[in-house]
């Protein structure tokens, strides 16, 4: 072959993390406190490749914002063997972690815009890591929407911090549950869907962001498009995929002609709206 | 850069005579009548006659259907440790034919794009390449003459053209492509040759035109008129008949996609990670966490392997088509679901010929 190109001999190998804190936030879902090396240096929006070295490696999203320390904030789903495994595990033990990898966002496109987040489940976790770096520094936005929807009460995630993030000037937080299980529930009951019809969306300076499963993001578009015409370039959707490698090589994470690990995991609407295997 | 001409035998004597310092792999029969990459040894019997595509690409040589990827061993503290053992034995892949050649020059730029990937590139900084020219098409199955990949030269170190002044080829023009293949020559002691260009022109001569199958619209053409078939009959037409083996993309030369598993020593303190062939039409590919799978039907699988091959790779890496012509996966299909049928009945749906 003509040149070599830079090489990383690093890149298929984890660093190690230290967990500092773990609670389960639902029945499924376990919060991570990790101290890494050093800082991660990521953008909202990124993954990491977490590995139990002999069990496997998952793509999980980092749910904190930019950070000088070098603390890491996941919050996961007992969904598979990785997962399953990383349940069990406990203040002091430690996980493998490879990344930041992904496009993400860019925190500096969103200032002096309108905000409107759209998180579905366990989508709040991802959306979280830009939430919380515009939350700190609400007066730097203009009209920040955030709706979030849960099955049921049992299942909502940060609860804490939705409350605070409503109380703050120029931000408005709804809440929703598909059904209250006969649990108490003080926020709204229906899909995040619901409310979009009567927000008051100024299209020209509003940015969208999107995170949920993946039958959400047809249905959230729909109803953005039937009420508020915000042009495709400024909807952003955070999108899953199982992921191997989570540096676009492995194959497994194509969108069409798109990798969702290295164009992805968040892209622009316009970008991704011709292609069929996008929005399930 | 040098060029020689000389007798075949005295061509495998150089490559026997290269097995005495690096692993030197040719196209050697397997079977009754297929071909398969083997190590040559001092006694190996080597020919370019009677040649079909071998059934693994030479390029897998490079990328192994399982690697270890690094290993790992827990310490006291619960840390774990990891260690490579990097692959840096030297390879001479040779008798490689022109498909195989832009296989293999589409593989390196596949993981050399983004986040290099140091397995296979550490290999393929290691590999030596001699090239041949077929003179004529492999068997009723090959269209390289159709995707461009007959004329490929790129990546070779060394390459061979048979002269193609006897009907078996026996005599053969061999050029230094590069320093390395340069290096590999010096002491071989073959013929020089200083009208390598004569020699070239005359076997491009008699070559048979066309070379093969022909595609019914150019790798050019390709990209748009599939781009436009999205949901064209022809996908379920061809999955109706498959069982989504996954052979024709174990066989492909570039077909890169892997699976990552680890697995434990008997202690349970070490082990290691490995990587292992994977294939987009397995049905399980694009399944995500919950459940859902973006190719659940076996006819979005096959478009998305046609699609890969002749648009999205294409449009991406500005190479031509990423599907070479060899005719493997066709060649080993249980079912005879052949990629080039696949392709032509697309272009005959959107209209017709388009070369």
């Amino acid at each position: 072959m003509s040149a070599l190109p830079d090489i990383n001999d690093d890149l298929y190998i984890p660093q190690m993390g230290r967990i500092v804190e773990t609670y389960p936030m639902t029945q499924r879902e376990k919060y991570f406190r990790l101290e890494l090396d050093r800082p991660l240096g990521h953008r909202p929006g990124q993954f990491v490749m977490v590995s139990i070295p002999g069990v496997g490696e998952a793509a999980i999203s980092i749910s904190c914002g930019p950070r000088d320390d070098s603390v890491l904030e996941m919050v996961v789903r007992h969904a598979g063997n990785v997962t399953g495994a990383m349940h069990r595990l406990e203040a002091g033990n430690y996980l493998g972690i490879r990344g930041p990898f992904g496009s993400g966002f860019h925190l500096e496109e969103f200032e002096g815009r309108d905000v409107l987040f759209v998180a579905g489940g366990l989508g709040l976790v991802p959306l979280r890591s830009l939430i919380t770096p515009i939350m700190r520094h609400h007066e730097r936005y203009g009209r920040i929407r955030l709706i979030s929807g849960a099955r049921t009460p049992a299942e909502t995630l940060f609860r804490d911090e939705l409350k605070a993030w409503n109380a703050l000037p120029n931000v408005e937080v709804i809440e929703l549950v598909d059904r209250t299980d006969q649990l108490p529930w003080d926020g709204e009951v229906g899909l995040v869907t619901a409310p979009i019809a009567r927000l008051d969306l100024d299209p020209a300076r509003t940015l969208v962001a999107l995170c949920g499963p993946p039958v959400m993001y047809k249905f959230v578009l729909m109803e953005l498009g039937m009420h508020h015409r915000i042009p495709r370039e400024q909807i952003f959707v955070d999108l899953e995929r199982r992921m191997k490698c989570g540096v676009g090589k492995c194959g497994h994470c194509q969108i069409n002609s798109l990798y969702c690990c290295k164009d992805g995991p968040v892209f622009r609407y316009s970008t991704v709206a011709a292609l069929p295997e996008a929005l399930a | 850069m040098t060029a020689f001409h000389d007798a075949a035998p005295a061509v495998f004597d150089w490559l026997r005579g290269l097995a005495r310092d690096a692993e030197v792999w040719f196209p050697q029969p397997a079977g009754s009548a297929n071909f398969n990459f083997e190590r040559v040894d001092a006694h190996s019997q080597l020919s370019f006659e009677g040649y079909r595509p071998s059934i693994v690409p030479p390029v897998k040589r490079l990328l192994p259907a399982r690697e270890v990827m690094f290993e790992f061993h827990k310490d006291a503290d619960g840390r774990y440790a990891f260690q490579q053992k990097p692959d840096a034995g030297l390879r001479v892949l040779a008798g490689v034919r022109p498909c195989d050649l832009k296989g293999i020059a589409e593989m390196d730029v596949a993981f050399a794009d983004g986040h290099a990937d140091p397995l296979y590139l550490r290999r393929r900084a290691n590999a030596a390449i001699v090239a041949y020219a077929c003179p004529h098409p492999c068997d009723e199955r090959c269209f390289c003459g159709s995707t461009g990949a007959i004329d490929f030269r790129g990546g070779a170190d060394v390459f061979l053209t048979p002269d193609g002044l006897t009907p078996d080829g026996d005599a053969l023009l061999i050029e230094a492509m590069t320093p390395r293949g340069e290096q590999m020559l010096a002491n071989a002691g073959l013929k020089v040759c200083d009208d390598a260009k004569t020699i070239r022109e005359r076997a491009l001569a008699r070559r048979p035109q066309p070379f093969g199958r022909q595609l019914k619209a150019t790798p050019e053409a390709l990209p748009a008129i599939l781009a436009a078939a999205y949901d064209s009959p022809v996908w379920d037409k061809y999955a109706e008949r498959c069982y989504s083996c996954t052979t024709c993309n174990l066989v492909c030369p570039t077909c890169y996609c892997f699976e990552v598993q680890d697995e434990f020593d008997l202690d349970g303190q070490s082990g290691c990670r490995t990587r292992t062939w994977d294939a987009c039409m397995s049905p399980a590919f694009a399944e995500v966490t919950g459940g859902h799978n973006f190719r659940a039907e076996t006819a979005a699988r096959h478009r998305h392997r046609v699609k890969r091959k002749f648009e999205y790779l294409t449009d991406k890496y500005g190479m031509g088509s990423f599907c070479t012509g060899c005719g493997r996966c066709g060649r080993q299909c249980t079912v005879d679901i052949d990629i080039f049928d696949m392709v032509n009945d697309i272009v005959e749906q959107a209209g017709g010929n388009a070369r």
